[in-house]
């Protein structure tokens, strides 16, 4: 479990990707399998419309902490709650607290300041590790916004370290940007198909990780792949009428595949995990399936 | 061909990332041209592939390219671009070159504007608004970038305008406006007290400033921002603009594509076809098939009733003024004009239906 153990020990593993690439799915994978391996994890969604619980099988969180497994709980959070939690926990006196989150120039602040949200959610992360809240947690998985450029999430801190230059968010920037910076404490898992814009999508994004915060992914897992298409010689009298056409498609698509992983392997040289489309609807068996592949893959 | 009901003037192609959005609306593009119309296609990041296909390169970023089509009408493609859109935006609007140089210096819009929420789908109107103007074309068809939710789309020009308003951020950054500006003497206030103060300490002084020069610099501009923004918002909802809703296959994308769908009807827009894409085939089960095959053939056999299922479901619970169309999973990415020409004439052949 060499690839494991280069997870295992973080304290946060950020789970990117574009939207539909079964980003959510795999964060909820990783997440069981490091609970499994000991550590108290908490799987953390952000994303108005919740999804994850419809994978662990629970009710859905609405904000709350939800138990999903032994050692592992999962929560859905809404960015803007977070930012003004943040502010909450910077104002000891809740009615100053108040009045700051009711004012105009917060207001303005926090929907128009890009980064913002995406810092706090990374904020309120370093916080459950760090055991600011009753429901510590040894490592959290978090499965990133889909919208907008992931390492736009990931920079956020130091962007804002950068643009905000004092004052109490622009301190928690510079920690939290050291915090995502220090390959010990943070680890970032990036998610693809192999198609050519994922696989575009992805080198891009490794080479701005590389810019902004300094490193790689940890891993690169590319979903939902065809199967390989038999060899020649097993083919035979394969087909009965009807699935000519299937067998063109499966293997025409599974070449777009092949083409692509080379695509990838030849930008990326590090672990590249490869999972397989599964005949399985959404849930917990479809969960309980790529867990099971994606262990194999970093054994 | 004949577009039937995608004959309009302006076609919005709108949906979730990663759901062919781009290729369909190069296809149309291409349908549309052959139809005898001058047709523009604005897309944001086309694959490589698909650049290829059309023969266009990054040169399409600061102006419309005509693609060699040999079709009745042009077709040309235009590459939105935010940022640049977002700078020739301030020079129109500024009133001189020392203004304009005054936005672009600041430390707000260099790191933090062109980083907006929004941002992207306000320049893509923009852009729009400024060659529908120009009337070159007989039909334009507007690839949106992709967000997760239709409401970033369409309310981006309202939230960006709403951003950008300095009457609104004069009052919400009254105290640090007051000041006169002046990088000094915002950190000596002594006066400021209660909320402002903490705001102060909250969201650090450097910022605030940061802000209001950014603001203050740009008031002269906001005038033409805003009306510019309620042009576009009327263009939009005019009778000859549609939108083309495109969804990927499989139930679990229903909520995704009614959430969209009702959106864009609440908002006032004329939603046109829904299009489910990449539909695989349905597939017999393997009954004599060789064991090397067995599994695949499984494999296709339940992603063939997976997207039918979701299909099935989604026409029920669409109205019947609500058409369906269809397209099949394509067997690989179309690498040339041939491929999309096909495409698009899948797509065509289905509105006949």
């Amino acid at each position: 479990m060499k690839l494991f153990d280069a997870l295992a020990h973080r304290q946060l593993v950020v789970v990117t990707g574009k939207g539909g690439v079964g980003k959510t799915t795999l964060a909820a994978a990783i997440g069981r399998l490091l609970a499994a391996g000991g550590r108290k994890t908490l799987l953390l969604e952000i994303d108005p419309r919740e999804s994850l619980h419809q994978l662990l099988g629970t009710e859905p969180s609405g904000g709350q902490i939800v138990k999903a497994g032994t050692r592992l709980t999962a929560q859905n959070l809404q960015a803007r709650a977070v930012v003004d939690g943040l502010v909450r926990e910077k104002l000891p006196v809740a009615a100053l607290a108040k009045k700051v989150i009711a004012s105009s120039v917060f207001q303005h602040f926090a929907d128009g300041a890009p980064g913002l949200k995406e810092m706090a959610v990374l904020g309120y992360a370093l916080r459950v590790v760090e055991g600011h809240y009753r429901h510590k947690a040894d490592v959290v998985v978090l499965d990133a916004p889909a919208t907008g450029h992931s390492a736009a999430m990931l920079a956020a801190p130091l962007v804002l370290a950068d643009a905000i230059g004092g004052g109490q968010l622009g301190d928690m920037a510079k920690d939290l940007a050291a915090f995502i910076a220090d390959p010990d404490r943070c680890g970032v898992v990036l998610t693809a198909l192999a198609e050519e814009m994922p696989v575009q999508e992805a080198l891009e994004l490794i080479a701005l990780l590389r810019e902004k915060i300094g490193r790689p992914p940890e891993l690169v897992i590319a979903n939902a792949l065809y199967p390989p298409f038999p060899s020649a010689s097993s083919q035979g009298r394969s087909s009965d009428s009807g699935t000519g056409a299937v067998l063109d498609l499966w293997r025409q698509r599974r070449a777009v595949n092949e083409r692509e992983l080379k695509r990838l392997r030849a930008g990326w040289k590090g672990p590249l995990a490869e999972i397989p489309l599964l005949p399985l609807d959404r849930g917990p068996d479809l969960l309980a399936a790529v867990e099971a592949v994606l262990a194999e893959e970093l054994a | 061909m004949n577009l039937g009901p995608l004959n309009q003037r302006l076609l919005v192609v709108v949906g979730a990332g990663g759901v062919g959005k781009t290729t369909l609306a190069a296809a149309l593009g291409l349908q549309s041209a052959r139809g005898g119309s001058d047709t523009l296609v604005m897309t944001f990041d086309p694959s490589l592939r698909l650049k290829d296909a059309l023969g266009v390169g990054e040169e399409a970023r600061e102006r419309a390219v005509k693609v060699k089509s040999g079709t009745r009408g042009s077709l040309s493609v235009a590459l939105l671009d935010a940022r640049t859109t977002f700078d020739r935006l301030i020079r129109r609007y500024a009133p001189d070159d020392a203004a304009a140089e005054r936005i672009f210096s600041n430390r707000f819009y260099r790191d933090l504007a062109g980083n907006l929420a929004g941002i992207l789908e306000y320049m893509a109107v923009e852009r729009l608004f400024e060659v529908a103007g120009e009337g070159n074309y007989d039909r334009i068809i507007l690839d949106t970038p992709p967000t997760r939710q239709a409401l970033d789309f369409l309310e981006a020009p309202d939230r960006i305008v709403n951003f950008l308003d300095s009457g609104a951020v004069r009052l919400a950054l009254k105290p640090w406006w007051e000041q006169g500006g002046g990088l000094k003497r915002i950190p000596m206030r002594i006066a400021a007290k209660g909320v402002e103060q903490i705001v102060d300490r909250v969201v650090g002084v450097r910022l605030l400033h940061d802000m209001v020069e950014f603001f203050r610099a740009f008031t002269p501009l906001y005038d033409g921002f805003r009306q510019r923004a309620g042009e576009v918002r009327t263009l939009l909802r005019a009778p000859d603009s549609l939108f083309l809703l495109v969804s990927g296959p499989g139930e679990d994308r229903i909520p995704d594509t009614l959430f969209f769908a009702r959106k864009l009807k609440e908002a006032g827009h004329r939603l046109g076809p829904i299009v489910v894409n990449q539909v695989h085939p349905v597939a017999p089960l393997p009954r004599a098939a060789a064991p090397a095959f067995a599994d695949g053939l499984s494999l296709f056999h339940y992603l063939g009733e997976r997207d039918h299922r979701g299909l099935e479901r989604l026409r029920k619970l669409l109205s019947r003024a609500e058409p369906l169309l269809a397209v099949p999973l394509q067997a690989a990415p179309p690498t040339d004009l041939a491929d999309l020409e096909a495409l698009g004439r899948v797509l065509l052949s289905q509105l006949a239906r």
